[in-house]
């Protein structure tokens, strides 16, 4: 891998990346937009309710100078004066809400007005008035805008009688209130703009403030390098929504630590394992060489070279079945089989091996699995292989199929071996790790067994577990998922089981 | 036999030609691909070894060279890769087996000799090396007119030995003719059914037929 490809791996996206605002302007945003929302909101609504209250006024106190006269046109039809006095002074001198009153006879002609009223509202300028004959509902008066004029007109009975109608028509001039709600609109704008202006810069600070432990966390994890994986960041009291990314990143470290250490682990062991035969090898050619030898002396160190040469190519070709095994792009070979004849295939193998130690081997229960035959077969045959030579005569190993509540298959092969240590437990799926003296080799075993087994069973999704007691004998127990896509079955509980 | 073996790797190349020659193969050997077609196109082999990494044109270029050309000469490619793919597209191009580096010479022997094989070869209903007789319809084994009581792997196990008698076959051919064990399994259990068959087989006569070749495998014949 070269530099660059390191250093974009690292920062992915830091040259280019798709187009995506940042969280603090995407905060910002959101504030100015929800405060710009709320204030106009607000402010419409005030004005809305501004608006209407002046209007009900107005009307209100043009129904209630309509109710006066037609009171007084009803009661007392006769008394000029108090029809004159309400109508030229009372309505001359109201302030601040100024209006206008004239009364015209049932010719139209006009018998009262307001000083002033004619040049600017001659009668004709006013709506044509509905009849109000009876029904007094002064907010249904018909009225007309004109300009800053309110003009509202109603006809009127005069007498008890109410045989002849005169027509009031009321105008009121509404600059002042007009006035007061185009002041409100004008401020609104700069209101508005002012607000939003505080609430960018506000969303700034807050966003920022709230990405403060954010741009904290990423200055730890640029920290972390390959050499530094024990470092941890959630030493630190995070905010609870950074706590469990915190936590996460340390899980992750973790695992990533733990592969570290099992790869350097398995450089060091796979170094260990070449070297051994690669020093047989050169030794023997060396002594060979070193003076002359018989041919069937010769004869011995080439044949001996031949089994060197043997267990490197195996130990390659476990490497590389675990390798393939390993890649993701791998897929697996599915078919039913039937997991019985398997195991009788590979106890027949076994038998006569078994025979010559005096070790019995059986096979219980019936199953079908889905999944590669070979690669079941295989995954038995290092079992079963492992189990005999651990197993002292008189032994006994059993191979047996249960089926499980949950669909899957469990296929356990135990012995009444010599058993493995505790310590060594949690390891000896290792590839060349070795439970017993590590530098005794055990004839036709090159250390990659119970990898290879660990890794079939990966491929099929399933899980496989140890169980072991000192001198008494070893079980592990294969656990195929149920038929259908495999999925990696969850963690079982499983008491003193190391589950690998 | 004749048999043409294009490979670049000059150790390789030479144990190649020593040991094929040894086994009374007429071997030419090539070094560079176009020098491999060119002799694969003009010469007449009963059988081609062929590298797929050469220098020139590679392995699968003159497999295919070779096919075009209407030469159906059998074809054995050895390859360093192990992928799946590179297996697929020889067999594809009409190779006729291949085998992975490293391999047994044993096993490159058995191969060879069973691409060469091929063809109308009907399998004897009894067959005899010495005084031992197969009885492959019976599955009966005899030896100097005594019966054999042997298991039905020991009878496979012993067939196979003989069918393919004064050929050395390795402890991963059997386990794999014999029990159908494709992979790399212990080994140490041929031996011991090698073993157990041998106590069967010459044990009780004075003309031993079964022996062991050290370092490689075990051979059927007549000293």
């Amino acid at each position: 891998m070269s530099l660059k490809n390191v250093e974009t791996g690292a920062f992915p996206g830091a040259v280019a990346r798709p187009r995506t605002w940042s969280i603090t302007r995407r905060l910002t945003l959101l504030y100015v937009v929800s405060t710009a929302v709320l204030l106009l909101a607000a402010g419409g609504f005030l004005y809305e309710t501004l608006q209407r209250n002046l209007e009900h006024t107005r009307r209100g106190l043009l129904a209630g100078k309509l109710e006066v006269l037609r009171l007084l046109l009803r009661e007392h039809p006769r008394q000029a004066e108090a029809l004159a006095n309400e109508v030229e002074h009372e309505a001359s001198a109201s302030q601040p809400l100024k209006y206008y009153i004239r009364l015209l006879d049932e010719h139209g002609r006009a018998v009262l007005e307001t000083p002033g009223m004619s040049p600017r509202l001659p009668p004709g300028l006013f709506p044509a008035p509905r009849s109000a004959l009876g029904e007094a509902r002064p907010e249904a008066e018909t009225g007309r805008r004109r300009g800053a004029l309110l003009l509202v007109s109603a006809r009127l009975p005069v007498g008890k009688a109410g045989q002849t109608e005169w027509t009031v028509q009321m105008a009121m001039d509404t600059a002042l209130g007009d006035a007061l709600l185009e002041n409100y609109r004008k401020k609104l704008l700069p209101v508005l703009g002012l607000g939003l202006v505080f609430a960018a810069t506000a969303g700034v600070w807050v966003a920022r403030q709230g990405m403060a432990p954010l741009a904290e966390i990423t200055r730890m994890a640029r920290h972390i390098s390959a050499s530094r994986l024990h470092d941890r960041i959630a030493t630190k009291p995070w905010p609870a929504e950074l706590a469990e990314l915190a936590a996460a990143f340390d899980a992750m470290l973790t695992r990533l630590e733990d592969s570290f250490t099992r790869l350097s682990g398995f450089s060091a062991d796979l170094a260990h394992a070449l070297r051994t035969p690669i020093h047989n090898l050169r030794g023997e050619a060396e002594v060979a060489l070193a003076r002359g030898r018989t041919p069937e002396e010769y004869q011995h160190v080439l044949v001996s070279t031949l089994e060197e040469c043997d267990r490197l190519a195996r130990m390659i070709d476990g490497l590389l079945f675990l390798a393939r095994a390993d890649d993701p792009k791998t897929a697996l070979t599915r078919v039913r089989f039937d997991a019985r004849q398997e195991l009788e295939v590979v106890r027949e193998f076994y038998e006569a091996l078994a025979s010559e130690q005096g070790v019995r081997v059986t096979c219980e229960g019936q199953a079908s699995l889905v999944g590669d035959p070979m690669l079941f077969r295989r995954a038995i045959s290092n079992l079963l292989g492992n189990a005999l030579r651990h197993t002292p005569p008189g032994g006994q190993v059993r191979l047996r199929l249960q089926a499980r509540g949950d669909r899957a298959v469990e296929v356990v092969v135990s012995d009444t071996g010599c058993g493995i240590a505790p310590e060594h437990l949690p390891r000896i799926f290792d590839r060349f790790y070795r439970a017993s003296d590590p530098h005794s080799r055990i004839p036709g075993g090159i250390g990659l067994g119970l990898a290879i087994v660990q890794s079939i069973m990966r491929l099929h999704g399933g899980t496989v577990l140890v169980q072991s007691v000192l001198g008494q004998g070893t079980t592990f127990t294969l656990c195929f998922p149920g038929a259908g896509p495999a999925a990696p079955a969850g963690p079982t509980a499983a008491g003193p089981m190391t589950k690998m | 036999m004749r048999i043409l073996v294009v490979e670049d790797e000059p150790k390789t190349a030479t144990y190649l030609h020593k040991g094929l020659s040894e086994n009374g193969f007429v071997v030419d050997t090539a070094r560079r691909g176009e020098d491999g077609l060119h002799l694969a196109l003009t010469a007449s082999y009963d059988a081609i070894i062929l590298d797929v990494a050469l220098p020139g044109c590679d392995g699968w270029t003159i497999l295919a060279a070779l096919r075009q050309a209407g030469k159906l000469t059998p074809v054995l490619f050895l390859t360093a890769r192990d992928a799946v793919a590179d297996r697929v597209k020889g067999l594809e191009l009409g190779a006729d087996d291949y085998l992975v580096k490293p391999f047994a010479f044993t096993e490159l022997l058995a191969r060879l000799r069973s691409i060469l094989r091929r063809g109308p070869a009907r399998q004897p209903e009894i067959l005899r090396v010495a005084d031992l007789e197969l009885d492959f319809i019976r599955h009966r084994a005899t030896r100097g007119g005594q019966r054999l009581e042997l298991t039905p792997k020991e009878f496979a196990l012993l067939a196979l030995l003989a069918r393919r008698q004064g050929e050395v076959l390795s402890r991963t051919l059997i386990a794999e003719q014999v029990w159908d064990m494709h992979f790399d399994s212990d080994t140490n259990v041929v031996d011991v059914a090698v073993r157990r068959l041998r106590r069967k087989v010459d044990d009780p006569f004075a003309r031993k037929l079964i022996h062991t070749i050290r370092g490689s495998g075990y051979v059927l014949e007549e000293r």
